[in-house]
């Protein structure tokens, strides 16, 4: 297992020597894997944001380094340009940034950049609509005449057609319906399959984050608190509660079978598994009966 | 960032500028600006610096944040300077004649006397008014200053609403633009290179959606508005009423004897012939 982008010791001041100045991250260190999918997690206002704007340099940290593959990302800013090409990042609200004429050419807005000949632009325009679900009908339509949910999926195709090796998400399925919520996420794995990407989703759903990421980051009042696996973490209900969060529902309602006197496993944090476990205890049960 | 642009923002505060009756505050601004204009002698500008320095002192706004606000504008104060230094014809011999070179005694005075209008006119009206003035109590002194005007059918009820939306709105767009051009520069956008054709097509990605939020924005603001009931400004009432205290008083009688102050040591100057 490789780090593929490291954060080091980064702060970050936003409005510095002003009356609004405002500290949005304070010595912050964290490391995400490589091919592996990463939850960032955090009370609102936490810094989560300004952390994934660092990642791709956007935000210049006043002090610290952003690590990709080993390599300071403002070693040389003139190359920041390939950077961002290199770690894809879908802001919040991404639908809000579209400017195109048809939903192709809005997809193709990235790789034109990138300066992509015309055929391997169309084969990624198309690529990448196939990993969101668009269907090809859609591709010729206004960008302005899709659904909300439509949208949301035609602005992170046009990150995934730069197909970038780190892919980020700011809460990519913030005000979608469960299904809309499931469609992207899904989007979002098959990608990271395909081209064994590394991936970084900020939520605020700490089930989605039970069910698709294997890392997760906590953060709390400009500092990264706890880093581990959903495992480690959803362990510590307690200091979540604490900081605002909380753990899965599923959790929850284990916790409490558990408070209520059965002895079933409280680190359970996907229905699927919970369901074993309560066949298991209700097995057990009717043999003692 | 585009967010940093201190000049026109308000700072909130509880200093006695703070707490001026607004309507106090556009009336001193205006009698400042003329108090400006009237200004003619060394003696003068140097009564007005100082007043603008309590001015500062007085709203308790880092002075760091003032110079701060006035770097857009930089490019204009040096301009005006060069060309008061350079073509201001004077009575004497020039000081400097190099080729076609020629400064005189005078353009150096003239260009002194202009930054110096320059700068306390930006830091004097922002300090009176923007820095220390929320945008609403700022329309609602707009409102109540122009409400005779109404007997002559002048809308100022709706005038004032313009305002306060547009002002109220003012950093929403701003900071929108920041986050359309993080989001565009994420896809490789490049505001700062290329050909200067390049770089207004580069603009497009941010426009389209700045104008299509901006409309989205205008409508849920109407649809609200109806909501509430909104049906201008014919018999509405309000929960804040402007009252004068004597410390409004009390700066107007200082506005006052401030620009008396200017026109009598305009005329003490001229009459001892030491004019410019
Ligand atoms: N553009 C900005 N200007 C000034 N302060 C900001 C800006 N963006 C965020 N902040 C502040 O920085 C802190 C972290 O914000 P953010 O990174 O957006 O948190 P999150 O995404 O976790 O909700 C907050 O206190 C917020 O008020
Ligand atoms: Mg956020």
């Amino acid at each position: 297992m490789s780090t593929k982008l490291e954060v080091k010791n980064v702060s970050y001041e936003y409005s510095p020597n002003t009356p609004f100045a405002a500290s949005a991250l304070t010595d912050v260190s964290c490391a995400f894997e490589a091919g592996m999918i990463t939850g960032l997690i955090g009370h609102t206002g936490s810094g989560k944001s300004t952390l994934v704007q660092m990642l791709n340099g956007l935000l210049r940290p006043v002090s610290g380094q952003i690590l990709l593959d080993g390599r300071d990302i403002w070693e040389n800013p003139k190359q920041l340009s390939r950077v961002r090409y290199r770690v894809g990042l879908v802001f919040q609200y991404p639908e809000y940034q579209l400017f195109e004429e048809t939903v192709s050419a809005d997809i193709a807005y990235g790789p034109k950049n990138m300066g992509l000949d015309g055929a391997e632009i169309d084969a990624r325009v198309r690529e990448a609509a196939e990993f969101v679900g668009l269907e090809a009908d859609l591709l010729d339509k206004s960008p302005f005449e899709l659904s909300g949910g439509q949208k949301r999926r035609v602005a992170i195709a046009g990150i995934l057609a730069m197909r970038p090796e780190v892919l980020v998400l700011d809460e990519p399925a913030a005000g979608l319906d469960p299904i809309g919520r499931e469609t992207i996420f899904d989007a979002v794995r098959a990608y990271q399959q395909a081209r064994e990407a590394t991936v970084i989703i900020v939520s605020h759903s700490m089930e989605d984050m039970a069910k698709y990421a294997e890392r997760l980051v906590v953060m709390s009042e400009s500092r990264v608190i706890l880093a581990g696996t959903p495992d480690e973490i959803f362990r510590r209900a307690d200091l979540l509660c604490s900081i605002g969060l909380d753990v899965p529902q599923i959790t929850r309602t284990m916790m409490r079978l558990s408070e209520l006197g059965l002895p079933c496993r409280t680190d359970i944090f996907t229905i699927e598994a919970a369901k074993e476990e309560i066949l298991r205890l209700w097995g057990k049960e009717r043999e003692n009966a | 960032m585009l967010k940093d642009i201190t000049l026109g923002q308000y700072f909130p505060g509880n200093s006695i500028l703070h707490r001026l009756d607004p309507r106090v505050k556009i009336v001193l601004t205006v009698l400042y600006i003329v108090a400006l204009f009237l200004a003619k002698s060394m003696l003068s500008f140097v009564f007005i610096l100082c007043v603008t320095v309590l001015l500062v002192l007085l709203s308790r706004i880092n002075l760091r944040v003032i110079l701060k606000g006035m770097k857009p504008i930089l490019f204009i104060m040096v301009f005006t300077m060069i060309l008061n230094l350079f073509f201001t014809r004077g009575e004497g011999e020039p000081l400097v004649h190099v080729a076609f070179v020629r400064i005189y005694r005078e353009g150096i005075t003239t260009a002194v006397y202009m930054l110096v209008r320059i700068v306390c006119l930006l830091a004097g009206t922002s300090i009176l008014l923007t820095y220390t003035t929320s945008p609403i109590t700022l329309t609602d002194g707009i409102e109540q200053l122009l409400a005779p005007l109404s007997v002559l059918h002048v809308p100022v009820h709706e005038f004032a609403m313009m305002m306060t939306i547009a002002l109220r709105f003012i950093p929403t767009l701003i900071e929108e633009t920041d986050k359309i051009m993080s989001a565009q520069k994420a896809r490789g956008a490049d505001f700062t290179s290329g050909s200067l054709l390049h770089r207004v097509r580069a603009l497009i990605p941010i426009l389209i959606p700045l104008f299509v939020s901006a409309f989205r924005r205008a409508d849920e603001l109407a649809i609200a508005m109806e909501c509430r009931c909104y049906r201008g400004g014919a018999g509405r009432t309000r929960m804040n009423r402007l009252h004068m205290h004597i410390r409004d008083y009390g700066a107007l009688v200082c506005m006052v004897l401030f620009g008396a102050g200017i026109v009598v040591l305009n005329i003490y100057t001229s009459r001892i012939g030491y004019g410019l």
